[in-house]
């Protein structure tokens, strides 16, 4: 367990330091500045999206489709908790920017699924025709 | 690959020379046949009404696949089902050279029997035989049998 915790806290650390060093070279180039709650919800962002693909090895015997939905669901809640906290004790957060909040994890997300779903199907391919040449290989050996 | 055969009456001294190019599974089965150490299952069938208490010797060849269902072994093949006395993992070590590639927990397939290897549409892959069956490759196993087909491409 505390293997798990440390590799999930390495894990958002780098996430965190990564997704820092793309907004301020965003800031630079576009020549906005960003104010200390954006670091820290950028930071809660970066956590709840680290822990919601370690959920990923606890869905081992069910389809990565339900695991993408319930991962999706569960990044869902977090966010929402998230969003209500930062509205009720840092500052109000009006629908609209719930909604460009949601929006702005559901496109990536929908998008990197997209992607692991094409990379499922290209793998399996891959390997199908990889086990034909190993059978006709070893037909070939036992002739 | 040739095959010579010479039978001399007289010998005293049976003996098999095996030139290869690379150590290869085919040349890891022949030098178990030849050291008598070519693994066979010894099984019985796991339908009661046929089984009439005597082993039967199954070649690993013969296996589409190994299914470890309540703590008991079952190898499936085009004639039968028969339930094995070993345990997975003796198995899994004693017949990678034979293309026996662990998938799941419960699972070794027998990668010479697969007749295609597809997703469904929820993503899961499915190795199907042609018998009929498939089975599901574990996302946890799928490094690992990925890495066992590379393996078998590189010896083959």
């Amino acid at each position: 367990m505390t293997g798990k915790i440390k590799e999930y806290i390495l894990e958002v650390c780098c996430v965190f330091t990564l997704m820092s060093v793309i907004g301020a070279i965003v800031n630079i180039i576009a020549g906005t500045e960003t104010n200390n709650i954006n670091v820290i919800v950028m930071f809660a962002t970066c956590a709840i999206a680290t822990l919601v693909l370690f959920l990923h090895k606890l869905f081992d015997n069910v389809s990565p489709l339900v695991m993408i939905i319930v991962q999706y669901l569960v990044a869902c809640a977090l966010v929402g908790l998230m969003l209500w906290l930062i509205s009720m004790f840092i500052s109000p957060i009006t629908p609209k920017g719930w909604f460009e909040f949601y929006r702005s994890f559901t496109i990536p997300y929908i998008f990197l699924a997209g992607f692991y779903y094409y990379r499922v199907f290209s793998e399996t391919k891959k390997q199908d025709k990889l086990i034909q040449e190993i059978q006709e290989n070893n037909k070939a050996e036992s002739n | 690959m040739r095959l010579n055969l010479y039978e001399d009456k007289n010998t005293s001294d049976e003996h098999v020379d095996v030139y290869y190019t690379n150590m290869r599974p085919v040349i890891r089965q022949i030098i178990d046949t030849v050291n008598s150490e070519r693994p066979s299952l010894q099984g019985r069938p796991a339908d009661e009404d046929i089984d009439d208490g005597e082993e039967i010797l199954l070649d690993p060849r013969e296996i589409y696949y190994l299914d470890h269902i309540d703590r008991k072994l079952f190898a499936y093949t085009k004639n039968g089902v028969y339930r094995l006395m070993n345990t997975l993992a003796a198995c899994e070590e004693m017949l990678w050279n034979y293309g026996f590639v662990r998938v799941s927990k419960s699972n070794l397939i027998n990668i010479y029997k697969i007749k295609q290897l597809k997703p469904d549409l929820n993503m899961k892959v499915y190795a199907s035989f042609d018998n009929g069956e498939r089975i599901c490759i574990n996302r946890s196993y799928k490094k690992s049998f990925n890495e066992y087909l590379q393996r078998m491409r590189r010896m083959s």
